[in-house]
């Protein structure tokens, strides 16, 4: 084959292939059907291969491990008698809580329906360039693109790709995810962003005055449309005025360690308006002014 | 019933491939059949498996559709300069290939990076080439191991067969 010819049929391919980019850019037709293809695969090979290690790893604890189980049962006694107690003492917090939400009209952000997920793995193949893990659940189970996820100590990240029964999710650490969020103490509101997988997270944004401390939690605002808002992202671990800009350099690390996750909380958005619940009863006790319609003198 | 082995031979492979990609990440475990299927010139079988290759990757990824077409080629095009100056069979042929591929690997990222507006992440970068270079060689000598054990094995093609007499440079 002559030179000439090589340099055609690279040059044709290479046109063919820039074309092919550029439509798939504008329509996601290719990007589309390789997601469903490769993350349901993937779903259905690694879901055995996950359940396989658990089902091993439980043997192991069980009947290995067996040693530690009385200590570890005695100190969950006793941590589950302290926890009893304080649910007792948070009770009546929470009784006025709900009769403070009724009677001031504020909806219960009961629009989000919490749903469990078992991680598969995380960065998987070569074109795996963003800090995401994948997720046995799919836009057909409830893990739709943009759906937030977090375990009991925090927030994760929101889903980026998803086929039927699988999903990609963008970890908070990426350098591309951005999350609203506001200082739980201080009440100031700024954006979070990720630095790579083994690097801090930064705070933009945050007015000098603000008054935010190191340690303070850093909680989702809502605003973003993304997360719902009231849920714990981050903890400041440095607060210093910048060099570069009139705002503060805050450093954060997130609640939960996202290099080891195994199951997962993902918050579906069910479409539905949040409901307020109708206090139909009469209060025992007066604590506000009477629902317009009810005095009896109209 | 030979077909239907050698079918599901590639079936399996992609299933560990896929394990080993989730165990080591950001490699691509199932360039090792692309070689092999290459050295074998077995063409109907990559015919059918390269697609599935390139679409398992692309879906796994986070990359626009396109990187692993341009990852394959590459892997293409370094066999088929290779095998101008070594017989295309032996493990001194991996070898070299692999690392050639884990440089270009490591090019491909930089040159595909700026396309979605992504950041390098150069340690990260350098690591998973690494990887990818020894991995290559290590799954070449067990599939290949496995591809003559079992009854699905590979039969030389004729025409490569008269390659297999040049002398190992």
């Amino acid at each position: 084959m002559s030179l000439r010819r090589i340099l055609v049929i690279a040059g044709g391919l290479l046109i063919f292939f820039l074309g092919m980019y550029s439509w798939n850019q504008t329509t996601r037709t290719l990007d589309d059907l390789s997601t469903d293809i490769g993350l349901e695969t993937a779903g259905a090979v690694l879901g055995p291969v996950r359940a396989a290690q658990d089902v091993l790893g439980g043997l192991w604890s069980r009947y290995v491990d067996l040693v530690a189980v009385r200590e570890e049962n005695e100190a969950l006694k006793a941590q589950v008698a302290e926890l009893e107690t304080r649910l007792l003492a948070n009770s009546e917090d929470l009784a006025e809580l709900r009769r403070l939400r009724i009677l001031l009209q504020v909806p219960v952000d009961n629009n989000w329906r919490p749903l469990g997920a078992r991680v598969l793995c995380g960065q998987i193949g070569p074109n795996a360039v963003l800090d995401t893990i994948t997720i046995n659940r799919g836009y057909a189970t409830g893990g739709r693109p943009g759906t937030p996820l977090l375990t009991n100590k925090g927030l994760i990240g929101r889903v980026l790709r998803a086929s039927a029964h699988s999903a990609s999710v963008l970890l908070m650490t990426d350098p591309g995810s951005r999350i609203a969020i506001y200082t739980q103490d201080s009440r100031a509101m700024g954006i979070l962003h990720g630095n790579g997988a083994k690097s801090s997270l930064t705070v933009d944004f945050v007015p000098r005055d603000a008054g935010v401390r190191r340690g303070e939690l850093l909680v989702t605002s809502g605003l973003d449309g993304f997360y719902p808002k009231g849920l714990p992202a981050a903890r400041v671990i440095s607060v210093e005025p910048s060099n570069y800009s009139e705002f503060l350099a805050i450093t954060a690390e997130p609640l939960v360690d996202l290099q080891h996750l195994e199951e997962v909380l993902l918050f579906e958005k069910t479409g539905q308006a949040p409901e307020v619940e109708e206090n139909t009863a009469s209060p025992s006790q007066f604590v506000g002014p009477p629902k317009p319609g009810r005095n009896p003198r109209k | 019933m030979r077909g239907i082995g050698n079918v599901c031979f590639w079936l399996a492979f992609t299933a560990v491939g896929l394990v080993c990609e989730m165990l080591i990440p950001r490699i691509d475990a199932l360039i090792c059949g692309f070689v092999l299927l290459l050295q074998e010139c077995n063409y109907r079988t990559l015919a059918w498996l390269l697609p599935l290759f390139v679409l398992l990757q692309e879906g796994l990824g986070t990359r626009t559709f396109g990187g692993s077409i341009v990852w394959y080629a590459v892997m293409f095009l370094f066999f088929r300069i290779g095998e101008r100056f070594f017989n295309s069979g032996t493990f001194v042929f991996v070898f070299f290939l692999s690392a050639a591929f884990g440089a270009a690997s490591y090019g491909l990222n930089v040159l595909m990076a700026p396309l979605q507006d992504l950041d390098v992440n150069v340690e990260q970068l350098i690591d998973s080439s690494l990887a990818q270079a020894i991995f290559l060689p290590l799954s070449w000598c067990v599939t290949k191991y496995l591809r003559l054990c079992l009854p699905a094995g590979s039969q030389p093609n004729p025409v490569k067969a008269e390659s297999l007499h040049k002398p190992n440079v």
